[in-house]
């Protein structure tokens, strides 16, 4: 068996070990795992719309998720993206109610709007890190909170739709991302997070920035010895992956919401950074992290319905993978594989 | 002046000590394991499931005591899981915390949802708080008396607990051992420490008093528990640990730095201030705090635990496993 088999061997295995421990969870809280999976597989890809729901939930994971793989490739934790998320889907709706442009072009300025702000948001956490090594984990979680009241508080005090709950006014729709197919609300977005998938691993793969980024991660001092400012980089890499952020909540409100509204996206931010987490940073790996998170996550919608469980059992079921995978991983090193865990961030 | 007045007054400082008691406690169990070379993101979990057992013992036994003692249970079954993956494992701290804190917050809603057929919040229920302390002297102290007297239990832990960590680091044995494990594991190593048996012992002291933390916000701050109540606590407590390096005078400085912003920010609220700004203000001070004192005090120990753990996978490759 070739390494590369036997990590994903060992993967699955984890996953298996983390979807048992999580059945006991389940039956713990008195329901039958069987038919909570049935009912989580049924509600995740039992129909055509149901497929397309699937999906509706995996860009928003997927495109955190390249945002998270960005930073983890330069052995940074931008645990903030939740954050970058929420303001960037607010400067897009932002932009969509406030002016009038002509279809496309509004849609784009939007999005690069939506680019800015996450980029803005991890701006001061981002140069604190490179500049004076101000923990950069702890910065950005911190930094969620506050652009989660902030973006409530310009919803509800500064913008709120007159007469209405409390949201903005809808975006025109000449600022839409469009949908791809008529039964679902599934839209470009998808397309972008995996053409941003792709091309985030070509960066990695071919280009000789893609390649210092990573040298940067597996080993710094190393980096720095090889002509590398690794300050600059830093920022740079936590600025890029911000601007990723800001890109989900941008896509999120062009093409799902319409609107901001509280509780606007919650948690993709953190099943984003689980996502890249569990495919190792890799971009690709993440598009199918990303859908099995989706999955989940609209699965999770029926199961509300039909059992009586919570959905939150599902993020459960997550937290009990990444332990599991972060556990079997060091095994493995144990076994004799030198080559895992060389990277901080790796498991 | 007069608003100034309205404003500060030594209700302010009595709403400081409250607010400072759970992040305080949370922050001087971080101190454990900051000081053991640890950089422990999970205090957020542990702090949450610390206050929903809390809740359930408290209903289910019908006193606050017992429900203490299970919160803290709970908070140290999370604290051994911790150690278990962090130490024995050598997996990713960063990756090993964040998953706790998710497990906790998924594990109580689901367990709410599952025992009450709600989701939300649990009050009523029979569910009682812990009872104030009134101290027999205090009345003839005017507003000292007001501002020593009344609080429930924990929060006189919690400020008990500072003098006592900084005899227990300088005095003990186990203190000196902690520290010796989170500065110089290798010394540790030849003078025959156990570096895992320490930083176990370490986790699980931070568990209990994170526990402590999370039983003290359902039971003392207020009575009931709210989902992801601890919104956010142990995070700030992680920030303090960053710039205080574990120090328990610098934590207590930090925390009621904290609580003063926060007792301030709320009496705001009552001025017109949006709830919004008022509720972000703990986190924007924390987060001044962070980048202003990561000019000075940079975070040494972090990239030191990083690098002790490193040298710990070499120095040493699990010998615990060969048997």
């Amino acid at each position: 068996m070739s390494d590369r088999m036997a990590a994903l061997s060992g993967q699955a295995l984890a996953i298996l070990l983390a979807l048992i421990l999580g059945a006991l969870v389940i039956l713990a809280i008195d329901e039958n795992p069987l038919h909570v999976l049935d009912t989580l597989l049924r509600g995740a890809f039992g129909s055509p719309e149901r497929i397309a729901g699937t999906l509706l939930q995996a860009t928003p994971i997927l495109v955190c998720g390249i945002a998270a793989c960005i930073s983890l490739r330069g052995g940074l934790f931008n645990i903030g993206i939740e954050g970058q998320l929420f303001m960037g889907g607010f400067a897009a709706t932002w932009v969509g109610f406030s002016f009038g442009m002509p279809p496309i072009l509004h849609m784009l300025v939007a999005i690069v709007v939506a680019a800015l702000a996450g980029m803005a948001w991890i701006a001061i956490p981002a140069f604190f890190r490179a500049r004076y090594n101000a923990n950069e984990v702890v910065s950005t979680i911190l930094a969620n909170y506050v652009a989660i009241l902030m973006t409530s508080y310009l919803t509800i005090s500064v913008f709120k739709k007159p007469g209405g709950q409390s949201e903005t006014p809808p975006i025109f729709e000449s600022a839409y991302l469009p949908e791809l197919f008529s039964f679902s609300r599934l839209n470009w977005g998808l397309i972008i997070g995996l053409v941003l998938a792709v091309a985030v691993h070509y960066f990695f793969l071919r280009t000789s920035r893609g390649y210092s980024v990573s040298e940067m991660g597996a080993n710094p001092k190393f980096a720095e010895y090889g002509g590398i400012d690794i300050k600059r980089q830093v920022f740079f890499v936590l600025l890029v992956s911000g601007a990723v952020g800001g890109l989900a909540g941008g896509i999120e409100a062009l093409g799902v919401h319409h609107r901001f509204m509280e509780g606007f996206a919650p948690g993709f931010g953190f099943d984003g950074v689980i996502a890249a987490l569990l495919a190792n940073g890799n971009p690709i790996g993440t598009i199918f992290t990303a859908i099995f998170f989706g999955a989940l996550r609209s699965g999770s919608l029926m199961l509300e319905v039909d059992t009586t469980a919570s959905r939150e059992i599902i993020t459960v079921v997550q937290a009990l993978i990444i332990l599991a995978v972060s556990a079997q991983v060091t095994i493995r090193r144990k076994a004799g594989d030198s080559t895992a865990g060389e990277r901080r961030w790796k498991f | 002046m007069e608003i100034l007045e309205r404003i500060i007054n030594v209700s302010l400082f009595v709403a400081t000590l409250r607010t400072t008691a759970p992040i305080l406690l949370v922050a001087l169990g971080g101190s454990f394991t900051t000081k053991a070379g640890i950089f422990n993101i999970g205090l957020e979990g542990q702090m949450l499931v610390g206050a929903f057992f809390a809740v359930i013992g408290t209903i289910f036994f019908g006193s606050p005591w017992i429900g203490v003692l299970c919160g803290v249970l709970a908070a140290l079954v999370l604290a051994y899981v911790f150690a278990l993956l962090v130490v024995t494992f050598k997996a990713n701290e960063v990756v090993v915390g964040l998953a706790l804190n998710i497990l906790a917050g998924g594990m109580t809603i689901s367990l709410m949802k599952a025992i009450f057929g709600t989701r939300g919040s649990i009050f009523g229920h029979g569910l009682v708080g812990l009872p104030a302390v009134k101290l027999p002297f205090a009345k003839e102290l005017g507003w000292f008396g007001q501002l020593i007297s009344g609080y429930t239990p924990l929060v006189y832990v919690a400020f008990i607990l500072v003098p006592l960590l900084i005899l227990f680091y300088k005095r003990t044995k186990l203190g000196l051992y902690i520290r010796v494990v989170g500065e110089k594991p290798e010394a540790a190593e030849a003078l025959g420490i156990s570096i895992t048996r320490i930083r176990y012992t370490a986790s699980l002291l931070c568990g209990l008093l994170a526990g402590l933390a999370g039983a003290h916000l359902s039971l003392g701050y207020t009575t009931m528990f709210t989902e992801n109540m601890s919104s956010g606590r142990g995070f700030m407590a992680v920030a303090i640990l960053i710039f205080s390096a574990g120090d328990p005078w610098r934590i207590l400085l930090g925390c009621l730095l904290f609580g003063f912003s926060d007792a301030l920010a709320l009496r705001l609220q009552t001025f017109g201030v949006s709830s919004y700004l008022v509720l972000a203000v703990p986190y924007l001070v924390a987060l001044t705090a962070l980048f202003a004192l990561s000019y000075r005090a940079r975070p040494k120990i972090i990239r030191e635990t990083l690098d002790s753990m490193r040298r710990v996978l070499t120095v040493k490759p699990a010998p615990e496993t060969k048997s």
